[in-house]
Parts: C-alpha cells; structure tokens; sequence
C-alpha cells in the first residue's frame, strides 16, 4: 500500500504493537462530563466582542447594497493595486454593486498575485465562541486568506456557528476534507511576540482581517 | 484518656534543627496532646530514594513503619518527610511484606499544620508573635499533600503577628535535597530570586512547614544580610500568649 | 577529552545562574507570559475538565497508536499524498533530501518544527546545497545567529530588539532604521516573502495528526505556516508519530487548550487543517504532499508502560515557562532539542539514560511542571522514575553508590545513626572553629559556597528528649 519503498514501515508497526501488549497500570478512569466552555447564549454579539479583541474589524450590514458600501469603503481605503476575489455568483454581484475601478483577478484565474493588495472571500462559517472565520480551499484556495496585507470576508449570519465544536462537527459531516485539501479557523489579523513579548501586527499574513456580516435586518 | 501522637522528627531536625522538634512538642502539649518519640527512628528514606537508590531506601523505609507500626498518630514538621510516607511509600514498598502496614500508617501520618486545622480542628494555637512575617508555600505540602490553607490559617490567629504576602509564594525555594550539593549555581540562584521577593515584602520573618526550605533560605539570606530570618511555623506557634 | 554532556550543563549552569542580565530578560518574559496566560485560563469555564478531556484524548490516541496511524496513512494515500514511516533521523532526512533532490529543489522555507530541529534537517539540506529559510520568526533570528531556539514557543526569547537589529544590519545586509520590533518584523517580512515565493519546496511540522480525516493540523500566529504549505510545489511534513489524535472534534478541546497553555491565547490565529496536495479546481496549493511519520525512540517509549504517557506531550511549552530551573538558567544551557522539564525526562528515552540523566536531576521536584501541564503528564515523578533507572542501570558514579549502600546501614541502626549525626557535627564545628568552613576540606563546600554554613546545634533533639522532653 505504501508508494515508496518503505521497510521501516513494518518495523515501527510491530515495535509499537508489541509495545502495547505492556498493560498500563490503569489510571482511575476519567469520566467528568463538566462542562468546559461556557455555553455561548448571544452568538452574534459574542462574535463581535471577540473581532474587537482579536484585533479585527467587523461590520454588520442590512442588506447587499449596504455590504457593497462596505467593500467599496475597504478597497478605498487600500493603495493602489490589484484585488483577487473569489470566483462565486455572490462576490460577483457584490463586486459590481461596489464599482470599484480596481483590477480584480478571480479564483478562476489562479493563485493570488505577490502584489495584490487585498483578497476578497467568503467563507465557510463564522464561529463566536473565537471570533474566527472557517474557510477551505473552496473559499478562493489557499492563498486567498493568507498573501495579501487585507483579507476581507463577505457573510452572512446565518453561517454563525456558537463554537468550535460546532464548526469542527460541520466539517466533518459534511466529509470537507475531502472535498478540499485545506481548511483554516482564522481568529485574528496575522501577529508575532517574538521581539521581548511585545505584540506586533501584521506579521507574514494580512495585517487586517476585515469581515462584512450581512444580518438582512 | 489524653489523646496520643507520636512524634515523627526529620533526620536534619533531629541532627542541625533540633528546636523545631522541641517547638513541635511544646504546641501539641499545650493544646492537650501527650506526644510519645520512638527513639528507634532514623529517617524517612527521602534522600536515598530522591537521588534514585530505591534498593537503598526501602530497608529504612521498612524500618520506618516497624518503628511507627503501633503509633495510633504520627505528626511530623515537615512536609516533604510525610509525602515520602503518604505518597511514595506504596510504589517503594509494593513488594515488601510491609506493604500493607505501609499504607495503613499512610492513613495516620500528617504534617503539624495539617494535623492541627484537619484533625484536631485547631486554628488559634493560643500563640503570640508580633512581627511581621511572610509565609513561603514548600513544594511538597503545596502540590503533593495539598496543603494550602491550613498553615495560614494558624498564622492568622496568631496574636500580633502581621502576615505580608510575597509575590511567586508558591515558586521553589532551589534546596530540591542533593539538587542543593550538585547543582549548586543554579539552586543558589532559586534561593537568591526568592530571597529577594522575600526582602521585597520587607518582613522580618519567613515561615514554611518544611524545615528543609527554611536552612537553605536562612543559608541565602544570610549570605546576602537580609532583614528576613527565617522561622519553622512551629516555632512561631510555641511562642505562647501569656 | 572533550567534555561530557553531563559536565558542559553544570559549567553553563554555572555561568547563567550568575548572570542576573539574562536573569532579568526571562523574567520579564514570563511575566508577560504569565499574565496572559491567567486570561487565557480564564476564558475556559472548567481548566480541570479541559486538561481531563485533553488527558484522555491522548490517551485513547496512544494507547491505539498503530490503529489511528494506519488510518491517517490510508486517507492521505487516497487522496494522492505520500506517507513515509522513519525509523530514525536518518531515515527521515534522507528521504526529504531524496525527494528535494529528485524534484530539483534549490530553496526550501521553513515553518516551525521541533522534530526538525531533533533530526538536523537542516544541516543534511544545506550539505546538499540546498537553501533552507526558517520562516518563523523567533526561529530565522536564531537561524541568523546560528544558534539552536531557545524555547520550543518562543525561540528568540533571550534576545531584546537593540540584539535583533544588530543582527539584520550584519547579516542581511540592508539599512536598518530603528529597532522598533514592527519596524523588524517587516523587514523580515519583506526578506522572507522573496523566499516564499521562490522556494520549491515547504517544509513544516504538525501540531496534531487526525486520524479520523487523514489531515495534519498546524498552528500559528505569524502565517508563516500558512505560505509555507500554500505557494511552494511541494508541501513535505515532518511529525512524530505521537502527534497523532483520534477525531477531528478533539480539536474543538485542544487547539484553545494549546494556545491558552502555549501563549495565553484563545485560540492560535491560524488553526490550519491540511489533507493533501491540491485538489483538481482548486485555484493553488502544493502539487505534492509527503507527511514523515518519525518515530526515533517513541516506539520505544510507547513499551514503558510507566513512562508511556509522556509521549501524549502536546510541545505546549507551559512547563518550560513554570519551570523554576529554566527560569534561572534559560533554554540553551540543557543543550537539547527539548529544554526544560519535558526535556529533562524525554531526552533520555530518545538518546540515552548514561548520557542526559543528569538532566533529571537537575531539578528540585518542585512539581510545578505536573500542575500546569494540560495533558496531566505527571512530570517531575517521571523525572524520580528516570533517576531510579539510571541507578539501576549502573550509570551513576561508584562513590555516591557506595555512599548511599553507608547510609542506608546507617539508617537501620539507630544507634550508629545517632553516633554518626554526633561525629559529623562535632568535625563540622571543630572545622568551623579552625575557620575551614568553605575551604576544600569543608565536605559541605557547595553549601557553604553560597550560603552561612548550617547551625550545628550541640544536642541533637533525641539528646533532648533523653534528657528533659520525655515525660509528658
């Protein structure tokens, strides 16, 4: 079954079978269904306080108009340069309400630009419990989230999830790792404290993480 | 019918500390107890078994019990001794003869503190001692025997006694037994970061229940000429109110 | 005769214990740490409930290890990825040199991996003549400095930003402006992007292998992670078998506890899910992914039915940051890959009881380690149980042997006990009386180095309770 030529395969499978055989004095057995996490009861505000903590912005619109707004906002804010976007029916409605002059380069088209001076994605789900943002490969690929210095997520909120637990059974159920070869819980702008403990934004990821969370009130 | 402990002295105390023992008696008469000192003890095992020689320790540790063997409650000022006897015993011991006798006296052995708060239910041992004092949490009574509260408690009902809490209370003192002869830097280092937190509360005492971590700080604080001394708890409580 | 391992950490033991600078830079470092870390435990309703959950997950993952590891294997080869299982280091570095070599690698980025440092990848690369970056930024700094990471979390920790910037200015050959740690970090943003996005190949570590999905599970704050697994063709994964977990809902536990013990954190930034090279439609991805299943003596470990547990270690570094020991003598002076207490008792199991044992006992047992760990590894008894088997192993020296096999005919003769404790304080204090104390003959000269010498009281207490504590 192995592809490459492997003998070392066999000799480890044995050496931790037999391994095993040694009986573990059993340890008294732990069974505590304490409660870990505290339940998240408000996850749309829960959501917002973790953005704020996690350093990201996050903006709740009513409507696609109003998220168009928004986008043309980000984009305004950013310097001169091109925008890779997602390709889905969606972004390209939001992309076209926004009328921006940017040069935007789709999904469809392949990976990212060194340059590009935003991604624009959607996402998978949005958890409260973290403030995170769950994307795959679907949402735009790998590098969607990850090369440019502004990552902005279009959602809606009805893909808020409370937790972690949430989100992970999701992507196991519905078997997305098999569909797409990467998946990423996003909490925060990319960061180090390497430099004496002091907080540094910005670090080899976006600097801003910003989401647009369209509530359709 | 008076009620009967039977005193359990470390080692060193018996040897270099001998006023923590006498300390020790001279509370546990006052608050009623008659206290008993099987000459025939040794040691606990302790250093043997900490520096790895289980093969050398279990004969004293075998010794032990046959001497505590009929003792109907064993107290001992310090920590680090009763967890070699609570915690350690039943794996040293897991194939002596003994073993059972081991773990029945397990269920009899404490730490003065302990004893007082838990079993006798004693909180002001009717002791005074105006001075201000900061309480070092030892390693082996905090996280093994779990013992927290109970010495502060006893040292809050002390009459005139100023309690100044120190920063990392809990962090290790740098003795560790052997680790204080061969890794001697580095345990001079720990004793000299929590001899200065102790400075740093400006008391004039430090106490523990662990007789042990007071010789090395005393030793560090002497070097460096601090203010602080350092003092067993039991030596704070046989300074009776009068 | 070069030094032994043994003698190298008591002289740098030595050195770091008196350098009250460094002193000083760790400390401040584990305030911050330990102040964020407090939040961080806060955020978690139930810390005991978390580390019980996260003891057991670990526990099922090891005590089926073969199982789960055959059933992540399997997942990854359907998806097109390769899987190959080293016996040892040597085994691991040669494959990813032969898959560097055939596919025409030149450069290789780098995100962080602690198997990595433990094999010496990165020699056996260079020696290839091929470029190796580490991208994470604590670790390119120590690459710089050609150094080993100081910390398993924080590798540049001993290091303050006047350092840093002195470092970029000779080796990088640019003008550095200031030594504002932003101001750093993008120049080595802009440095290490080149790398990015020419490199051929990736190379990372992972913090979980999920048997369940067949993915790794890698996590970071920086993003390094992330470009390293997304731009290069080819995507390598070096891991130690251990890392394995049963279900990918395990993580909804692991990854805040990770992050809450590693750095305070709610949850690593980038909590990434990898199960294979890129699938067809994708817009990029890595064309080719390999995962290395190193074992290196864990398969041996897995057989100490007392020690076993230690391999469900999660390298959250919590017991590092604890360690009083660390603390005072910092990361490099254990010289090993795995510093600190879960160094202390691994170490001898991946290189030798003769060789680390010393670094077992250079520890007070204080337990500091065993009450933070989230995977409730009983640390510092593990570090009793590593000194019991070096003695019974023969590897400690004669004399403390012979000294012990004393004591203990001592100690079951109280009569002997009681004259010996007598001679010994009447030698002690006629010595001290001569003014000796300190002095080469002073049998207690390492106490007496760094301290006042001990009270020699002039009866012991069974002297006093013979002559006047007896009667009740």
């Amino acid at each position: 079954m192995a592809q490459t030529d492997n003998p070392s395969r066999e000799q480890i499978l044995n050496q931790i079978r037999s391994g095993l055989r040694m009986e573990v004095p059993e340890a008294r057995a732990i069974c505590s269904n304490r409660q870990i996490f505290e339940a998240v009861t408000n996850p749309l505000q829960r959501f917002q306080q973790e953005c704020v903590a996690n350093l990201m912005e996050c903006t709740l619109t009513a409507n696609s108009e109003s998220s168009a707004l928004q986008l043309a906002k980000a984009l305004q804010s950013l310097p001169a340069g091109e925008v890779f976007v997602q390709e889905h029916p969606s972004l390209r409605k939001l992309t076209a309400l926004a009328a921006s002059d940017r040069s935007i380069r789709w999904s469809s088209e392949g990976a990212p630009g060194e340059a590009s001076q935003a991604t624009v994605t959607l996402a998978e789900a949005l958890i409260a419990q973290t403030g995170s943002i769950l994307v795959t490969a679907s949402c735009g690929g790998r590098g969607a989230s990850i090369v440019a210095p502004c990552h902005i997520i279009y959602a809606t909120v009805d893909q808020l999830v409370p937790d972690l637990q949430t989100a992970l059974s999701y992507l196991a159920r519905e078997r997305k790792l098999d569909k797409n070869s990467f998946a990423c819980v996003i909490s925060g702008s990319s960061r180090t404290a390497d430099i004496e403990k002091i907080l540094v934004q910005g670090a080899h990821g976006p600097r801003r993480l910003v989401v647009i969370l369209e509530t359709g009130k | 019918m008076q009620r009967k402990v039977s005193l359990f002295v470390p080692c060193f105390v018996d040897q270099l500390l001998p006023e923590v023992a006498v300390d020790t008696v001279k509370v546990l008469r006052r608050l009623g107890y008659a206290v008993d000192f099987p000459e025939a003890q040794t040691c606990c095992g302790q250093p043997a078994f900490n520096t790895g020689y289980w093969n050398d320790a279990r004969p004293c540790a075998e010794h032990f019990v046959r001497v505590f063997k009929d003792a109907e409650t064993v107290v001992c000022p310090s920590g680090s001794c009763v967890t070699m006897v609570r915690k350690f015993y039943a794996d040293l011991l897991a194939s002596s003869p003994l073993r059972s006798d081991a773990s029945a006296l397990c269920a009899r052995t404490f730490e003065l503190s302990e004893f007082l708060v838990k079993v006798a239910g004693i909180t002001d041992a009717r002791a005074s001692f105006p001075h201000t004092v900061t309480y070092h949490a030892s390693c082996h009574g905090t996280r093994e025997l779990d013992i927290r509260d109970e010495p502060l408690q006893l040292l809050r009902k002390v009459e005139g006694l100023k309690l100044l809490a120190m920063q990392r209370f809990d962090e290790c003192c740098g003795f560790g037994g052997t680790f204080a002869a061969k890794f001697a830097d580095i345990s001079a280092a720990m004793g000299g970061s929590k001899a200065e937190s102790i400075s740093a509360t400006g008391a004039e005492f430090v106490t523990a229940i662990d007789p042990s971590c007071l010789l090395h700080l005393q030793g560090i604080l002497g070097k460096r000429q601090a203010r602080a001394r350092a003092i067993h708890l039991a030596s704070i409580l046989a300074q009776e109110r009068t | 005769m070069s030094a032994t391992a043994a003698q190298r950490f008591l002289q740098e033991a030595a050195v770091k214990s008196a350098d009250l600078v460094h002193r000083e830079i760790i400390r401040r470092g584990m305030e911050s740490y330990d102040a964020a870390h407090l939040k961080g435990r806060a955020r978690i309703k139930d810390w005991e409930a978390a580390r019980e959950k996260c003891q057991k997950i670990k526990r099922e993952a090891i005590n089926h290890l073969d199982r789960y590891l055959v059933q992540f294997e399997q997942q990854v080869i359907a998806r097109g990825g390769h899987v190959f299982w080293a016996a040892n280091g040597q085994e691991a570095c040669s494959y990813v040199k032969d898959v560097a070599t055939r596919r025409g690698v030149r450069t290789v980025v780098k995100s962080k991996s602690m198997v990595t440092e433990e094999i010496h990848l990165g020699p056996v690369l260079e020696e290839a003549g091929i470029k190796v970056w580490e991208t994470d930024f604590g670790e390119f700094i120590v690459q710089l400095r050609n150094e080993p990471p100081y910390h398993i979390v924080t590798p540049c920790m001993h290091l303050n930003r006047r350092q840093i910037a002195e470092l970029f200015r000779e080796k990088l050959q640019t003008e550095i402006e200031s030594d504002d740690p932003a101001y750093l970090m993008t120049v080595a943003r802009r440095k290490l992007r080149e790398a990015f996005f020419s490199a051929e190949m990736g190379i990372s570590g992972a913090n979980f292998l999920v048997a369940d999905v067949g993915a790794i599970a890698i996590s970071t704050n920086e993003g390094n992670g992330r470009l390293c697994t997304s731009l290069p063709r080819i995507h390598v994964v070096v891991t130690g078998i251990e890392k394995i977990i049963p279900h990918l809902e395990d993580l909804a536990v692991l990854w805040p506890v990770l992050a809450t013990s590693g750095t305070g954190q709610g949850i690593t930034t980038y909590s990434t899910l990898i199960g294979g090279a890129r699938q067809p439609g994708e817009a990029d991805g890595p064309e080719e992914f390999h995962v290395v299943l190193v074992d290196n003596g864990r398969s041996r470990l897995l057989a100490d039915p007392e020690q076993r547990e230690v391999l469900h270690c999660i390298r959250c570094g919590a017991c590092l940051n604890i360690c009083p020991v660390f603390r005072h003598i910092g990361g490099h002076t254990y010289g090993t890959t795995y510093p600190g207490p879960i160094g202390s008792v691994l170490t001898p199991h991946l290189g030798g009881i003769a060789e680390f044992k010393h670094l077992s006992y250079a520890s007070s047992l204080c337990g500091a380690c065993t009450s933070v760990c989230p995977v409730k590894i009983d640390l510092h008894h593990h570090l009793l149980q590593n000194r019991r088997n070096a003695t019974s192993a023969g590897a400690t020296k004669m004399s403390e042997r012979l000294a012990f096999r004393a004591w203990r005919f001592a100690m079951v003769h109280p009569a002997i006990y009681a004259f010996g404790g007598w001679t010994m304080r009447k030698v002690l204090r006629a010595m001290y009386g001569l003014g000796l104390a300190g002095s080469i003959a002073d049998p207690m000269r390492p106490w007496n180095r760094h301290r006042t010498p001990v009270p020699l009281a002039s009866e012991s207490f069974r002297a006093r309770w013979r002559k006047e504590l007896g009667a009740n």
